[in-house]
């Protein structure tokens, strides 16, 4: 940090923009026309998914009727993963979904995590793919799980056609609900995380830069630059509630979706 | 040992009636204003987004009225 920043003292204060997101390719890599190209946050893709797996498969690999360490950890988030998201919001047949919504909340959670990590400082969710693709799969999730609890023609009659209304109405009612559930569903649940990650990271970086170049500019300024610091440090605990806080409602939404895909609406 | 909780809304149902209504507002107005943005191309009429927006809008209210509203 202090490294980038020192440069920017002598030339000036310079915002840091939403080219902070842009990182350049470190294997170049394109296969029948397709980018596949891996740079940074490629690889912190790799590591948080890496992280994922091994957080699951060391904490339940050999558990104990009385946890310890990583298996008392693990089993307090799924805990809180089934009781408070699938029992409470979809019932008894959310269960079998528990895996899926403690998978998500969890790479999640790391993804956002990223920002506020020393060494990282970059929000793997503050590029659109991963939010969009996550929303995909919570997309896919429930209109898979419609079609089997309900039957193909069923669930799209209720889903386009909300059950209780006017015959009429349902021309002026049917294409809200097409695009509603099926376009704004996942639209939101995207740009709802995306935005917040990308808002946070840039947040912290002005303050870091700030901080950073304040304290570096040797006048009076060095004491805004104190202040600064103690407001950085402040940003990285709210940020670390937000990390938790867009887990949690992405997660709860994709459980609420898929508990409305489960029975007609009533 | 301890008291029994009293009986409350089951978390996170607020957070998704407040999302609902969101998402019906935004599709009910990219839905008909979509609508309304065809119809002028292919008639060559500029009004019809206008008029869409606001049927698309309606339609949302009387869709949250509907699911919402005291049910």
């Amino acid at each position: 940090m202090t490294a980038a920043t020192l440069p920017l003292a002598r030339e000036g204060f310079h915002a840091p923009t939403i080219e902070e997101f842009e990182w350049p390719s470190i294997v170049d890599l394109h296969v029948g026309g397709v980018d596949l190209s891996i740079n940074r946050v490629v690889l912190q893709m790799f590591l948080v998914g890496l992280v994922v797996w091994a957080l699951f498969f060391f904490a339940f690999r050999k558990p104990k009727l009385v946890p310890s360490g990583l298996q008392n950890v693990m089993e307090v988030l799924v805990d809180f993963i089934r009781n408070q998201i699938a029992l409470e919001v979809i019932g008894r047949d959310g269960l079998r979904f528990v895996p899926y919504l403690a998978t998500l909340f969890t790479f999640v959670f790391l993804g956002n995590l990223g920002g506020i990590i020393p060494g990282i400082f970059f929000p793997l969710t503050g590029r659109m793919a991963l939010p969009a693709i996550l929303a995909v799969c919570s997309l896919l999730l429930f209109v898979s799980v419609g079609i089997s609890q309900q039957g193909f023609l069923t669930y799209f009659k209720n889903a386009l056609f909300p059950p209780g209304m006017p015959k009429a109405i349902y021309i002026l009612l049917t294409p809200i609900e097409l695009i509603s559930t099926f376009i704004v569903r996942p639209v939101t649940l995207a740009i709802r995380l995306l935005a917040n990650m990308i808002a946070g990271h840039l947040i912290l970086s002005v303050f870091f830069v700030a901080t950073g170049y304040l304290l570096t500019s040797g006048n009076v300024s060095i004491v805004f630059g104190l202040g600064s610091l103690v407001f950085s440090v402040a940003l990285i605990a709210f940020e670390l509630f937000v990390a938790g806080l867009q887990a949690y409602v992405f997660t709860i939404l994709s459980a609420v979706y898929i508990a409305g895909a489960m029975e007609p609406e009533h | 040992m301890s008291e029994p909780e009293p009986p409350r809304e089951p978390s996170g149902r607020g957070a998704d009636v407040v999302w609902s209504i969101i998402g019906t507002l935004v599709a009910g107005v990219l839905a008909w204003g979509g609508i309304g943005w065809l119809l002028d191309r292919w008639l060559g009429t500029r009004y019809l987004v206008a008029v869409g927006i606001i049927v698309g809008m309606a339609g949302a209210f009387y869709l949250i009225i509907k699911r919402h509203g005291g049910g």
